[in-house]
């Protein structure tokens, strides 16, 4: 079950991802737990995802503890995670967008 | 939990009391809306089929007519047709007949054209919304209600607020021996996996994988990109990235129960518990699947703000962010927003929703009936000849 942390959401102990409950803003501190800190590298929407952990080009991007999509470049911890450097991976005929 | 609701004669019970006036095919669309806008009571469902269409269109058209004039909310049923179409309308009629409601045919070529059609239409009418107002609520069990799950116009909150605490809420009717309909193929794929755990029986794992590959073959032997129309642009900037994650979402609805079984688009189901219903992500055309297949009450969550309603079926809007819930106040009937905050659990937005099923289906007017939303849509499968 999802879990609420300050500013976010986690959805699974597994998830390289976790959701803005509140609209964050560039440097904002955020604890995952008492060791873990990170800090948004960027503007993240409310809503949006923020990567937890460094996520290799072609890695996988998981929330729910399932693979959602994967990445069309290295995404670093505290980037925003979105249509811009991750992609679908099912549906997706010849129409589909390189990487 | 009981409630009062109107029990037919084939034992099913609705928690509302329509008369129903069917075109049979597009060409009947203005003379069933003529009739309704002038009797009380009654309710025409326009659409764009019943004509030119491949047997297998054709078919599910007719399944999608007969299965709504079946439902247990409509008391009457008037079908009219034109005389030379493919969905015949006395067809359509006797095959609703079955469930032992009144229902009346009227063949617009028959009875000489337009005004003469509205005419002998209203006359009918009138007679079964005579019919229709006698009939009284009586008391009923859980077990006979179906809840149709949905969901429209998505956002990240979705599947992280509303959709879990729907699935609360399904679980909880399954309990009392009720039935739910998760439909939506389209937004379960990249989850299917998680029903196939679920699935009762080997037959019925394999029947969710074939109405996901066959959806999901259907953009590919085109082409085609499901994602340049699904996850649409409203998904995306609400925080959706990719159909995997819109369908990781979009199956928490269902619950947490065994899946009992599958059914067709429109399809009746003949099992309890949670039922799968191939149906597209399409809300209008899914939702209509949902009532042909004897769905009451539909709850449909959304995180964009989605006003659609049922012409028959109470809808219950529930929104998933505090935001969406304050600025389209008028659609929504239930915030889960809160989940997001903090401020409520799932498991608590979950009881509420099934506390309003329950008051909606002892007559409580939902927010699409109150503002008059009665999208009707019937999903094709081929072209039109």
């Amino acid at each position: 079950m999802s879990k609420a942390i300050k500013n976010l959401i986690l959805c699974h102990p597994k998830d390289n991802v976790a959701t803005a409950s509140s609209p964050l803003n560039t440097g904002t501190l955020l604890s995952l737990t008492e060791q873990k800190t990170i800090v948004a590298k960027e503007q993240i929407p409310f809503g949006h995802k923020i990567a937890l952990q460094k996520i290799r080009k072609g890695g996988p991007v998981i929330k729910y503890g399932e693979r959602i999509g994967r990445t069309i470049r290295e995404i670093k911890p505290g980037e925003w995670v979105h249509i811009h450097n991750v992609v679908g991976e099912r549906g997706r005929g010849k129409g589909r967008k390189k990487g | 939990m009981n409630f009062l609701g109107y029990k037919r004669l084939d034992g099913k019970v609705g928690v509302r009391n329509h008369v129903l006036i069917i075109p049979s095919v597009a060409c009947a669309n203005e003379i069933c809306n003529a009739i309704a806008l002038k009797m009380k009571g009654t309710v025409s469902i326009p659409h764009q089929h019943g004509c030119a269409q491949l047997a297998f269109d054709a078919e599910q058209t007719a399944r999608t007519l007969i299965g709504v004039g079946k439902n247990p909310n409509v008391a009457a049923v008037l079908v009219i047709g034109l005389g030379c179409e493919v969905v015949n309308s006395s067809m359509v009629a006797s095959k609703i007949a079955e469930s032992g409601k009144p229902v009346k045919n009227l063949v617009i070529q028959e009875a000489g054209g337009s005004p003469k059609t509205i005419k002998e239409g209203i006359k009918i009418a009138k007679a079964l919304v005579s019919y229709a107002s006698k009939l009284k609520r009586e008391k009923a069990k859980p077990d006979s209600l179906i809840l149709g799950v949905e969901c429209g116009g998505s956002d990240a909150c979705s599947g992280l607020a509303a959709n879990p605490a729907l699935g609360v809420t399904s679980d909880l009717l399954i309990k009392e021996g009720g039935t739910i309909i998760l439909s939506e193929t389209t937004e379960s794929i990249g989850a299917e996996h998680i029903l196939a755990r679920r699935a009762i029986n080997k037959k019925v794992r394999e029947k969710i994988f074939e109405i996901i590959k066959r959806t999901e073959m259907r953009a590919l032997n085109l082409g085609l990109d499901i994602g340049k129309a699904n996850p649409a642009p409203g998904n995306y900037e609400g925080g959706i990235t990719t159909l995997e994650e819109k369908s990781l979402g979009c199956v928490m609805k269902g619950g947490s129960t065994k899946v009992m079984g599958v059914v067709e688009y429109s399809e009746i189901p003949t099992k309890k518990g949670l039922v799968l219903m191939d149906t597209p992500g399409h809300d209008a055309e899914s939702m209509t699947g949902l009532i042909a297949g004897g769905t009451q009450i539909i709850a449909f969550t959304t995180g964009r703000g989605n006003p659609l309603g049922s012409p028959i079926a109470p809808v219950i809007k529930i929104a998933s962010n505090s935001y969406l819930y304050s600025k389209m106040k008028d659609n929504m009937d239930i915030n889960a927003g809160e989940i997001v905050t903090g401020k409520k659990t799932i498991q608590e937005v979950g009881e509420s929703i099934y506390r309003e099923v329950f008051r909606v289906a002892n007559g409580k007017l939902t927010k699409s009936e109150i503002c008059g939303h009665r999208e009707f849509a019937i999903n094709r499968i081929g072209p039109s000849f």
